[in-house]
Parts: C-alpha cells; sequence; structure tokens
C-alpha cells in the first residue's frame, strides 16, 4: 500500500527530476518518492504549479490542502482513471429508492454504532464504568431497526454519538476537558483533535473512493450537499472511532500531547505546528497497523480496510450482494 | 513489500543518473545509498532500470530483505530516515 506524505514546513513544492521535491524557504530541498505516494497533505504554507499538478495526476496522486489553522480546504485529486457509467447510474439508483437508502444508511450507523461501543467496551474493562453508555448504544442500535426514513437514522445516529461522546471526559487524562462536541471552530483542546483527526479520516476516505468508480459526491446517510463529498462522510463515521478517536486517546494518555501542543484565541482552541505532527505520525502509524483479514486469509493495513470499504459499497450497488459495514472484528 | 538496500559505485559524473531515478523510489540515506520498503514489482523495475543505466566497469549492490524487521539498523549520528513521510 503507498503512502501518505505529510507537509509541515513552507516552501515550494516542485516537479524535479521525475519526482516531487519540496525547497523549504531556508532553500533545504528534501525528496518525496513519486512512486509510493498515495497522498501528499500540505498543512504548511505551500506554492506548487500547474507541472507539478499534472505529474500527480499522472501518478494518480491526491493533493489534499489543510488551510489556515488546518481546516480542511479541499483536494487536488488526479484525474479519474476509473470511470463507470453502470456504477454511477446504480448508485444514484439506490439513493433514489427510499428503501434501499434507508437500508444503506442504517448499515452506516450500525457499523459505527458497533465501532464506537468497541472504544467503550475497551475503557469499561480498563477502570471505567461505562454500563450506562454500553446500553444506551445497545439500544440505539436496536431501535435503528425500527427508522423507516433517513432523517430518523440521522437522529438515532446523533443519539449514540452523543452517548459514546459522554465517555470521553472520563477517559482523558485531567487539564483535558470535552463537555460536548463543538466545531466551526472547536472551542477546546478535545473537539480541536476531533476535528483535526476526523479530516484526515476524510481525506484518506477521499482517496479510497477515488480508487473506485464510484462518485464521492452520492451518498445515503448523510444528504448529498453541494461542494463536498458526502459519501465520504457516510464512510467516514464506520472509521473515526477506530482511526481518530483511539490515536486521541492514545496521545493524551501517554502524554504525547500537553496542552502546550494547542493556540488558544479568543473562542477557538487548534493545534499548533508541533501538535498537528504529532497527532499525525501516529495517525500514520496507526493507518499502517495491521490485522488478519478473516475472509481475505491474510493481514491487511487499517487503510487497506477503506478501500475495502469502497469496493464493498461498490459490489453491492452493482451485484446486489449485501453490504456488510465494517465492524471492528479484532 | 520487501526492504530493500541499493548501493552503487559509477563514474563521478554519473552518479546522479542512479540518484535522480532512485528517488522516485526509495530514501536517499547517503552518497550512492538508498533503502526503504518498496513492492516486489518496484523492485523489479529498479533492477531493469538499473541494468540499462550502467556502465560495464560500473555496479550497483541490492540487498533485499522480506521486511524491515529482519534488519538490526543502527545509526550513529543523525538518521536521514528520520520523518522521511514528514516534511
Amino acid at each position: 500500500m503507498d503512502r501518505n506524505y505529510h507537509v509541515f514546513s513552507d516552501g515550494r513544492l516542485e516537479r524535479h527530476n521525475d519526482t516531487v521535491r519540496l525547497v523549504t524557504l531556508d532553500d533545504e530541498k528534501k525528496f518525496l518518492p513519486i512512486e509510493k505516494a498515495e497522498a501528499v497533505y500540505l498543512h504548511g504554507q505551500i506554492d506548487y504549479n500547474t507541472r507539478l499538478v499534472s505529474f500527480l495526476n499522472k501518478h494518480g496522486v491526491a493533493l489534499h490542502i489543510f488551510g489556515w489553522n488546518d481546516y480542511y480546504a479541499g483536494s487536488v485529486m488526479p484525474k479519474r482513471g476509473q470511470t463507470s457509467g453502470t456504477t454511477l447510474v446504480e448508485q444514484v439508483r439506490a439513493y433514489d429508492d427510499l428503501e434501499h437508502r434507508v437500508d444503506l444508511a442504517r448499515k452506516f450507523v450500525a457499523g459505527s454504532i458497533h465501532n464506537m461501543r468497541t472504544n467503550v467496551s475497551y475503557y469499561n474493562t480498563r477502570g471505567h464504568d461505562f454500563e450506562s453508555v454500553l446500553t444506551t448504544l445497545e439500544e440505539t442500535r436496536d431501535r435503528l431497526e425500527e427508522t423507516t426514513d433517513v432523517a430518523e437514522t440521522m437522529g438515532v445516529e446523533a443519539t449514540a454519538r452523543r452517548a459514546y461522546y459522554s465517555t470521553f471526559d472520563d477517559i482523558l487524562p485531567t487539564g483535558f476537558v470535552f463537555d460536548g462536541r463543538r466545531y466551526n471552530p472547536p472551542d477546546n483542546e478535545t473537539n480541536s483533535l476531533i476535528s483535526f483527526g476526523n479530516s484526515l479520516v476524510y481525506a484518506n476516505i477521499i482517496s479510497a473512493i477515488r480508487a473506485t468508480a464510484l462518485d464521492p459526491a452520492v451518498s445515503y446517510l448523510h444528504e448529498p450537499g453541494e461542494r463536498r463529498y458526502s459519501l465520504a462522510l457516510d464512510i467516514a463515521d464506520l472509521f473515526k472511532p477506530l482511526l481518530a478517536d483511539r490515536v486521541i486517546f492514545r496521545l493524551l494518555n501517554r502524554n504525547q500531547l500537553t496542552t502546550d501542543d494547542f493556540e488558544t484565541d479568543l473562542n477557538s482552541c487548534l493545534l499548533n505546528e508541533r501538535g498537528r505532527e504529532t497527532f499525525s505520525k501516529e495517525f500514520e502509524e496507526s493507518l499502517e497497523e495491521t490485522v488478519e483479514h478473516p475472509q481475505l486469509n491474510r493481514k491487511v493495513s487499517y487503510q487497506y480496510l477503506l478501500r475495502l470499504e469502497a469496493y464493498k459499497l461498490k459490489k453491492h450497488l452493482l451485484t446486489g450482494e449485501e453490504y456488510v459495514p465494517f465492524k471492528r472484528w479484532w | 513489500m520487501v526492504y530493500v538496500i541499493v548501493v552503487y559505485d559509477m563514474q563521478a559524473d554519473r552518479t546522479r543518473l542512479m540518484l535522480n531515478f532512485l528517488r522516485k523510489y526509495l530514501t536517499h540515506v547517503q552518497n550512492s545509498v538508498f533503502e526503504g520498503d518498496i513492492t516486489e514489482g518496484d523492485l523489479e523495475t529498479i533492477q531493469n532500470k538499473t541494468r540499462e543505466t550502467l556502465k560495464a566497469d560500473e555496479s550497483a549492490i541490492i540487498y533485499r530483505m522480506s521486511s524491515e524487521k529482519y534488519v538490526d539498523r543502527t545509526v550513529v549520528g543523525e538518521d536521514p530516515t528520520d520523518d522521511a513521510r514528514f516534511l
């Protein structure tokens, strides 16, 4: 599996001798092996030109841009290598068929409730008492089967997520409060970590969807909106507990991130450059973690699980084979 | 994936040929030394291209390990592969 490269320095990213080179402001030159790149994440202030964009396009490498204060600002995606009218037609058909759409929406929520539950029950056996949250999660899962429209399904997911987030204040070390999810902008350290973590999950899923012929804008749980890849939001919900939240717990409980890694402004709180770098490192390491896959009978990386999710969805749409959402099995 | 170390010895004015080529796949660790994780397919590409590039009196040696885990790697001084993915 190819890797993600993160650029934190300011400078210029350019094509040089058939690979990509970063020239930092103090004229340091660093090379990025293009043949091994899956995507490049830009966190610093970077100049680049069309020559670089067409070169990345030729190699199928995406550029994910994080703008001021690391808000996800957008992606420069390679030209679609995979196009399939049939897939798109089936994808839209499933969206248009209410029963089919609700069924898929429910599956995304069922998977994400399961994965939230895995995190909660992990900490439940480690000195915390989360029995009531576990019960709530089980109840929401049961209620899910009775939902008849997407808004209702979305409501169940919101209830589940609220219960799940209520455990954060207990799990996180002293000094870190959570007190409910807030964004645009995040108002405390924990919220800013969740925002940053979720945006990395989201960008990785955009790359994964691009590997299939699925259209990232046609979604089931989330309403397809303008100018956003809402299918990536659907799939991201499944993986946030595994990829973003576990990294947050790990970094804070091991003291690898402290309040010094944040910048607090009037009513926002965001990771500073060092904090973002620490977080991205841990995040990339967790993408590379592998697990034995029961159906494939081999080890796959977490990153590959994202791609498998896109493949499974596509296969479901094209062949009608049941879509089983990602549920952590280990 | 395999873990490889590539070292090469070429006429001084020709070394950039290998340098520029290998930079696309591996991390440049020292003059004429590269290392990193690659796929079998890329290793094949590297071998073929190396064969084409080298002249009669030049050579390249490719050490191949099935995984980085099998290398006991000690670096004295600064490690050039440190954070190769975080620029």
